[in-house]
């Protein structure tokens, strides 16, 4: 099929907070779309929802953005690493990411925040059991998942504190 | 004691990466952009007839559409010279690259590829590298013996012509034929591995423009001068007339050492007179990137009653598949192959053979990892035919200060013996243990590199009284940026905040062979901290003649020159750096740092050709459980200890520590491109499996500290060394738990569950 012959959809999506329309082909892939708009910290690693380095929330569920349609996500709370934290401030999750040099190379490291974020917002006492299944969809070839783990479970424990 | 080095601090890139904002090669984009796309061969061996690119001309959407009529026909590579851009006559593995298309986006770009014609006839192919090596083989490269090697690189290069054999190599001492004669017992085996893919997470990506004659390249590389070298050579342009940039890399592992899809988007640019971005899919990288060098090791050693090693031959036929960047992983075996022992005589012999499969290049470790699977699984055989415990075996027998290792240099500085120990210890080696549970060890060893690899840094000020340091060597996940600002920091005497760093632009930073070869820390560390120590001095002469305070009563306390015999002085360093511009003389400090005997400092008389300061050493010791019924391997804990020196910074550290032996686990358990017919079937995530967040076991990192008098503060360097022991203390363990001996790798369920029912 031909670009033109395409129908575009014109699409409100909620991003970050923000409402933002924005004109689709129906097969458009919402990582796509996202990375179109400039969000860019969503990557593509694989094609076929395995690596997870495409990693968005749906309102707050973990969702692989690589296979999801982007007509699918209006009306949903659409929240990208681009949207965490506020005022320049990283959020506290970020910050266990450095803390515990649970990154390397970085290519993981916005899907791994995000997966991790969505697990604590609905399990604040999740144990490492928890932390390796919610992460399970989400591959990282640089840090052997230790240090990741370590600051999921160090932030769970920060925000069950406060 | 140190300010800086030794501490935990945080990646000063870290921000910009947890935010998503760091740019990778996928990331990049200019205005007026094309999207190109590569049409690779489907077939392992071929004549290329015909191509017929006309109807892909004509979709609309495509700038261009180009092939080996339409780019410069020189060869070139990454050791020896033996690729064109696009095929010209010959496929020689499916995935050779045969056109490539640029259009106004992806989904046009992958249509237009859907329309080029190309007619092949088949030719014989080969698959196996020993067949490869047989009389009558079928030729993958006819033409072999008219190569060139890649300067630098491949200096003793030695074809065997009219063979596949694209490089044999011999590295012996005394006499190994009399030596194993005279031992009391004589092992010989034949270990194998298989190919396995690096997987870094972003994929190959690079984008080229072309404006009046200059080309800029930004790419996720690991070595950008070394590739634009080889572009510049390729295009028959100056090296100043290409400009590289290294984005954000989102991994590398040797996979990024070599230009991969710069020459196509490069090509394309020209072509189409735009900036052109090329990224390879997932598929593509499993199917036309590269792989690791897998090995056939045959080994045969010779040893003394009383457990004394006398004597080691090994023959290693490497698979470099169809282009020879399998040539540094052979070399090295030849430096490190019979392991970090004492061995008075020992010869080895290194084969590298072209196959009609997907090219091999460095993996991490490149060429040790299968050294160290056949070293280290027959020293186990071999205590355990002795009655010797292995731990002790290898204590016996293995290099310590005074020896003299396998290149005839001197050993020192090494912390070998104490990483075994702890290793063991930690994972409860001796302890009573259950039914099926199995404990394996290997000691790890690698020398530096030695490619004549010099790394340059800069440091001058910013108006601010901040440092900036200018490096070009890749930061590719290891976390060099830190650990050099920690360098740079620490000689300067300031935080590491007030360090600024830029790396990896060749218009920009000194020149640096790049990332490779776990020689950031050691060659770049010690540029910077010679280049840091330079502008001290001139930021201290400056302070001296503005103060009239000798040179020698002035120090540095947090961007401030104090002194103690004035302390009344309060002199910041904005006042001098401001100074120093009145002058006219702006501060520059400059650092080098390499091998090929120019090392700073070094107190050594090398014995050997080449020098080699900064071998590093470790151990790895795992425990596993066998499951009898199905052959499943479950790794229950790892202990990997390393003597990287001195420690600069242990958050990086123990980061590649433990994901250097997560890698080892998925090359000891179930990492493996699966070949058909010369075709990848397995280029996915869902069908090449690699460690995911469920299989990761207790990984306990242990640092075994003995500074190397060359290195920055003390520092070895670590990269490759976790990822290299843990096949074989996995195979060792799974012999401890059910008496079996697999010399194959994968470690799968199949091959272990066969093994134990041939067994009973």
């Amino acid at each position: 099929m031909k670009t033109e012959d395409v129908t575009v959809e014109r699409v409100e999506l909620q991003i970050n907070g923000e409402t933002i329309s924005v004109d689709v082909k129906p097969a458009a892939l919402l990582l796509d779309v996202l990375r179109e708009l400039g969000l860019q910290g969503a990557k593509r690693g694989c094609e076929t929802s395995h690596c997870g380095a495409c990693t968005v929330l749906l309102d707050g569920r973990a969702v692989h953005s690589c296979v999801v349609l982007a007509l699918r996500a209006e009306g949903k709370e659409i929240a990208t690493i681009e949207g965490l934290g506020a005022d320049g401030e990283l959020h506290d999750l970020q910050k266990y990411f450095l803390k515990f040099g649970a990154l390397q190379c970085g290519y993981c490291t916005p899907g791994m925040i995000l997966a991790g974020k969505a697990l604590v917002d609905h399990n604040p006492k999740p144990t490492l059991q928890d932390v390796r299944t919610a992460l399970d969809g989400n591959l990282c070839r640089c840090t052997g998942y230790t240090s990741i783990f370590n600051a999921v479970l160090a932030y769970a424990e920060s925000r069950g504190k406060e | 004691m140190f300010n800086v080095i030794g501490r935990p601090i945080e990646r000063v890139d870290g921000k910009s990466m947890v935010s998503g904002r760091a740019v990778y090669g996928v990331d990049v984009r200019l205005p007026g952009m094309l999207c190109g796309k590569v049409l690779r061969s489907p077939i392992p061996h071929g004549k290329l007839l015909h191509i017929d690119v006309e109807k892909a001309r004509k979709l609309p959407g495509v700038k261009a559409v180009i092939t080996a009529k339409d780019v410069p026909s020189r060869r070139f590579g990454f050791a020896i010279q033996d690729e064109t851009i696009f095929a010209i006559d010959t496929v020689r593995y499916v995935g050779d690259a045969v056109a490539a298309v640029a259009a106004v986006d992806e989904e046009t770009a992958e249509d237009a590829l859907g329309l080029i014609d190309v007619e092949y006839e088949d030719l014989p192919a080969v698959f196996d590298p020993e067949k490869a090596c047989l009389d009558g083989a079928p030729l993958v490269h006819e033409e072999m013996t008219s190569y060139l090697p890649n300067r630098g690189r491949s200096p003793t290069w030695k074809p065997v012509p009219g063979t596949n054999i694209i490089h044999q190599a011999v590295h012996a001492k005394g006499d190994v034929e009399a030596a194993l004669a005279k031992s009391d017992f004589v092992f010989e085996d034949t270990f194998r591995t298989s190919q396995i893919h690096h997987c870094y997470m972003e994929p190959h990506a690079a984008v080229a423009q072309v404006e009046s004659g200059k080309i800029t390249v930004w790419s996720c590389a690991q070595e950008v001068f070394p590739i634009r070298s080889n572009l510049a050579n390729l295009f028959g342009v100056p090296e100043s007339s290409l400009h590289i940039i290294a984005t954000k890399v989102g991994g590398g592992f040797g996979g990024k050492i070599a230009p991969r899809l710069e020459q196509h988007a490069i090509a394309l640019a020209w072509k189409t007179h735009k900036p052109v971005k090329i990224v390879m899919t997932r598929p593509e990288e499993f199917t036309a990137a590269a792989g690791s060098a897998p090995a056939v090791v045959y080994i045969k050693t010779g040893v003394q009653k009383d457990g004394t090693l006398k004597a080691r031959e090994m023959r290693f036929i490497w698979d470099t598949g169809a282009y020879s960047e399998g040539l540094p992983p052979s070399n090295r075996a030849l430096k490190d192959g019979i392991g970090p022992y004492r061995l008075p005589d020992f010869k080895i012999t290194t084969t590298l053979v072209y196959t009609n499969k997907l090219r091999a290049t460095p993996l991490r470790g490149l060429g040790v990892p299968e050294s160290t699977w056949a070293v280290e699984s027959q020293m186990d055989m071999i205590a355990h035919r002795l009655g010797i415990d292995p731990l002790e075996f290898r204590l016996k027998n293995a290099l310590d200060d005074g020896d003299t290792n396998s290149v005839g240099d001197p050993v020192y500085s090494i912390g070998l013996k104490q990483c075994l120990r702890e290793a063991a210890m930690e994972i409860g080696w001796g302890k009573p243990k259950g039914k099926n549970i199995g404990r394996g060890l290997a000691l790890i060893s690698k020398t530096p590199t030695t490619t004549g690899s010099i790394s340059g840094a800069y440091v001058h000020f910013n108006e601010d009284g901040s440092a900036q340091v200018l490096v070009g060597a890749s930061e590719i996940g290891q976390g060099s940026l830190v650990a050099l600002s920690q360098i740079a920091a620490e000689e300067l005497g300031i935080p590491v905040e007030s360090v600024a760093i830029v790396s990896a632009d060749t218009a920009v930073c000194p020149f640096d062979q790049g990332t490779f070869s776990s020689r950031v820390t050691l060659y770049t560390g010690m540029a910077v901290k010679t280049a840091a120590a330079e502008a001290k001095k001139q930021l201290l002469e400056i302070a001296s003649q503005m103060t009239e305070i000798p040179e020698r009563d002035l120090e540095i306390d947090q961007q401030k020159i104090i002194s103690r015999k004035h302390p009344e002085l309060n002199l910041s360093f904005r006042e001098v750096i401001e100074r120093a511009h009145t002058n006219m003389k702006p501060i520059l400090g400059k650092g080098w740092a390499g091998g090929k005997g120019d090392w700073p400092g070094l107190p050594h008389k090398m014995q050997g050709k080449e020098p080699t300061p900064g071998s590093k050493y470790g151990a790895q010791a795992v425990e596993v459980k066998v499951d009898e019924e199905t052959g499943v391997v479950t790794i229950l804990k790892m202990a990997s200890a390393h003597d990287a020196g001195q420690t600069v910074n242990p958050l990086a550290l123990d980061g590649q520590i433990v994901g250097g032996s997560v890698m080892g686990m998925g090359y000891a358990l179930y990492e493996k491109i699966q070949f058909e017919d010369g075709k990848v079937i397995n280029p996915s995530f869902m069908d090449y499996k690699i460690p995911s967040s469920h299989e990761v076991p207790e990984i306990v990192p242990i640092r075994v500290e003995v500074p190397l008098p060359e290195g920055p503060f003390g520092a070895k360097g670590a990269g490759e060394l976790a990822g290299l022991g843990v096949a074989p203390a996995v195979a060792n363990a799974i012999f401890d738990a059910v008496q079996v001996r697999i010399k194959q790798l994968p470690l799968e369920p199949e091959t272990v569950l066969d093994a134990i029912e041939r067994k009973t």
